[in-house]
């Protein structure tokens, strides 16, 4: 079959960090080609190239055989490349219609011949089973038929190839059966498709090719008939297990927090929990694995306080959480490393020393009459331990927190959190774009908290984190857990399909 | 000092030169010698002992104004409604005042603390409709302001009219604010000055004050922090039209005595264009209000004396909020912040 797409040794550096190193893509005319990789392989980063967003620090781009520079999403699309975004890039109070037509040139004079536009779209439609009502506006349609939009507006612009980055990631089963049917559609009739997806089950299911992306290069090409979802993990995941650099408990103590039967916006796949039962011990570090956006996020709010349970129960050492708020949970000597530090951690624009003081500036130590005088003197000379004690890099404590790097940023939160001696400490994501060196000082840090008894849950996509520090390991997907495994010796093989959905 | 910080402290500065800069083209257009102009200016609002009072009595409404803006933003929620909070103030204070049959100090404390509490109810009311239906508080306060503007009008048209003239009685004598060293300023300045200190201590060096500004920088942060968000934003609008009702009170009984039609207009949006060129910074917002009063007492003079309109001063004041404005998004630009870097970094070279 004819090749239409070819991207040659394709190098993308930002600063020191390669986002895609010397990757090679082939894609052929009428296949469903998927890129299969875990977050941060580098999938979004070569998509953004293809599409003219990102200019390649190095490599070749062809299309029809022929080389082609790509310097802008518009000159992506007029060489026939479409690209359906995971989140969707329409006006919601214009009509179908409207949005299919939006920036389109074609027009008559000033004015635009509605009747021809229609009845090409139509055709298109039609010939391709997307069935859309044209003149409802977007807000009243389903998430699906917003996709076939999507859809009928790159095939409307003339699109060969199609990129769907994880067009199922926000549709329910039916829709997702739907998609596929459409798909397969659209590469009989010609088209390529670039299919983004994490997801093994649906993988297998639509995939002609695979090409497997593990930190930003090339693992192999697979023919889907030649391979089994077993392999596909392995390849995406794609490690032995490195011996951890840390001893593993094996007996954590009495349990700190447990929650039995938790529910969150179960119909949600992405951003709900459902029937959650977990504990984490005293002294131990509970790893929760998976793939971003299955409900990570959920469970870390649910046992800091800031989302109250729409099902089941949390017990927090021993008595039942009757009201869920931040305060209440704190008062509990529960501490949190957000998942996004300068959103929910820091207040950027404040000074060091006022972050790592956050919560204690009615504390004695800082303040006299109950809080109605601040002891600066006091909250410096505190703050300037902290510094020390924590390796916070800073000009001084006086500094704006939002212009410390990510790791010093960390380490303000480190110390507010840590210095406590909390009785759980829920961590998300916490060395997330850390150079090595921060990170090592984050773990060090979280393994001593352990060592002093705090029970610790740490959250992360970083399926290296989770194998390096984690007693006892659980995998979740889709707001479920689908299994408990031992973090001396985890069964890699398992976690990795268990994390895929199987 | 963090360089940052040191350029919005010049920005205002250097608006305040480029404004006077253009005000002087201005009136060298017009045909006067912009030298004699500005120092008429300068005479007529601090020339004599005289002079200064009135600057600083036309200043007193415009820092109880300014502070109520910065107290609201300060937590990160935009109390536009210092107006009507100002007005109702104002015209319970009036009420009382008048109605009460109680004169002198016990009737002033009373008015001002009255005054004070209808200010804050009138700003609990969109800060409660932020917090629990999530409307928009600036439209809602300053929708607001219309109300308690046309309530005014009932009042002096209506309920208090004083014969035939659409005003309210005056505030017995025995009720009005002592004045200060016989000049037209009065206590309300001192009380004035009194809050802004206040406001400035509470902010800066009180636990609550310094969660208020957490709030207000970073409301998520402070939510995961476990600050009771929503009790700040309306403790915070509560607080800040608490300030605005003392000031409409203070001006009634210091300086306007009965309520009138114009009573009080426009003050309120003065105060929020100077909270923002104070930076939000409260005792800085005195100095803005003062710099302000002065430019308005100020033009009189230069009108009688050279013969330049009002006018020109007021098209200085709008220039410098423009100005500053502009500067501080300014100075915020990715690019401005290149160009200083290289701009230092040649220095230190050379």
């Amino acid at each position: 079959m004819e090749e239409i797409l070819r991207m040659e040794h394709i190098t993308k550096r930002f600063g020191e960090f390669y986002a895609n190193r010397d990757i090679n893509l082939s894609v052929l005319k009428g296949e469903v080609h998927t890129l299969l990789g875990e977050n941060g392989a580098g999938k979004s980063t070569l998509m953004n190239i293809l599409f003219g967003l990102y200019q390649p620090s190095g490599g070749q781009i062809f299309l029809h055989g022929k080389p082609v520079a790509i310097d802008s999403p518009a000159t992506a699309v007029k060489l026939g490349i479409g690209m359906v975004h995971q989140h969707f890039m329409l006006v919601e109070a214009m009509t179908v219609f409207e949005n299919i037509i939006l920036g389109d040139r074609n027009t008559k004079g000033i004015f635009i011949d509605r009747n021809a536009r229609r009845k090409e779209i139509l055709e298109l439609s039609e010939r391709y089973n997307l069935d859309v009502e044209l003149d409802k506006p977007i807000t009243e349609i389903a998430v699906g038929a917003q996709q076939r939009v999507e859809i009928l507006k790159a095939l409307y612009r003339g699109a060969e190839l199609l990129v769907l980055d994880e067009p199922t990631a926000a549709l329910t089963d039916i829709e997702v059966e739907g998609l596929f049917r459409i798909m397969k559609k659209l590469v009989g009739e010609g088209k390529s498709i670039i299919f983004i997806s994490h997801k093994m089950r649906e993988v297998m299911q639509i995939s002609d090719r695979i090409t497997i992306l593990r930190a930003g290069e090339t693992v192999r090409t697979v023919e889907r008939g030649e391979t089994t979802g077993e392999e596909l993990a392995g390849l995406m995941i794609g490690r032995e297990l490195a011996p951890s650099h840390y001893a593993k408990v094996t007996k954590p103590g009495a349990a700190v927090v447990s929650l039995h039967d938790v529910d969150y916006q179960k119909k949600s796949k992405h951003n709900g929990l459902n029937g959650v039962t977990l504990e984490v011990g005293r002294g131990e570090i509970l790893g929760i694995a998976g793939v971003d956006g299955n409900g990570q996020s959920q469970l870390a709010q649910l046992v800091t306080g800031v989302i109250a349970p729409e099902g089941g129960s949390v017990d927090m050492k021993g008595s039942r959480v009757a009201t869920f708020s931040p305060n209440g949970f704190i008062l509990e000597n529960v501490s949190h490393i957000p998942e996004d530090r300068n959103k929910m951690g820091l207040i950027g624009n404040m000074s060091v020393m006022e972050n790592i003081l956050l919560k204690e500036t009615g504390d004695p130590r800082f303040s006299d009459a109950g809080g109605w005088h601040l002891k600066r003197k006091a909250m410096r000379t505190y703050a300037e331990q902290m510094q020390q004690k924590y390796d916070i890099r800073c000009t001084s404590v006086a500094q704006e927190s939002r212009n410390l790097s990510g790791g010093n940023q960390q380490k303000v939160i480190l110390a507010r959190e840590l210095e406590n001696h909390p009785d759980l400490l829920v961590a998300v994501h916490p060395t997330r774009g850390l150079d090595i060196g921060a990170t090592r000082f984050v773990h060090d840090t979280m393994i001593s908290a352990r060592d002093a008894g705090c029970g610790v849950l740490l959250i992360s996509a970083d399926f290296d984190e989770i194998l390096e520090m984690s007693d006892r390991i659980i995998v979740i997907f889709e707001g479920k857990i689908m299994g408990e495994y031992p973090g001396s010796n985890p069964p890699i093989d398992q976690i990795s399909l268990a994390m895929a959905g199987k | 000092m963090n360089k940052n910080r040191f350029f919005s402290i010049l920005v205002p500065f250097i608006s305040v030169l480029l404004a006077f800069l253009v005000g002087c083209i201005i009136m060298a257009a017009l045909g006067a010698n912009p030298a004699t102009a500005l120092g008429a200016l300068w005479k007529g609002a601090f020339g004599n002992t005289r002079n200064v009072g009135t600057t600083l009595s036309r200043a007193t409404p415009l820092i109880f104004t300014s502070l109520c803006a910065c107290f609201a933003y300060r937590c990160g929620v935009f109390n536009l409604g210092g107006e009507g909070q100002f007005l109702i103030g104002s015209v319970v204070c009036c009420y009382i005042a008048t109605q009460s049959g109680i004169v002198g100090l016990p009737a002033i404390i009373l008015c001002i603390l009255c005054g004070g509490i209808a200010g804050g109810f009138w700003a609990a009311i969109p800060g409660l409709l932020k917090i629990y239906r999530g409307q928009n508080e600036m439209i809602i306060s300053i929708m607001l302001n219309y109300v308690a503007t046309l309530f005014m009008g009932v009042i002096y048209t209506n309920w208090l009219r004083e014969g035939s003239v659409p005003q309210t009685m005056s505030v017995p004598d025995e009720s009005k604010l002592s004045r200060l060293f016989g000049l037209r300023c009065t206590s309300a300045f001192v009380i004035a000055v009194v809050i802004g200190i206040l406001v400035y201590y509470f902010l800066f060096y009180t636990s609550m004050g310094f969660q208020l500004r957490a709030v207000g920088l970073n409301m998520t942060a402070s939510q995961f922090n476990g600050f009771a968000v929503k009790r700040y934003i309306l403790f915070s609008f509560i607080i800040s039209g608490v300030i605005a009702g003392v000031g409409g009170s203070a001006e009634l009984l210091g300086t306007q005595f009965r309520l009138i039609n114009g009573f009080g207009a426009g003050y309120g949006f003065d105060g929020v264009a100077m909270a923002l060129i104070a930076q939000l910074h409260p005792l800085a917002a005195i100095l803005v209000a003062i710099f302000f009063a002065a430019l308005r007492v100020g033009s009189t003079t230069m009108q009688a004396a050279t013969g330049v309109p009002t006018s020109v001063s007021e098209i200085i004041q709008a220039l410098v909020i423009v100005f500053t404005v502009a500067g501080l998004a300014m100075v915020k630009l990715p690019e401005f912040k290149a160009a200083l870097e290289r701009i230092f970094s040649a220095g230190k070279e050379a």
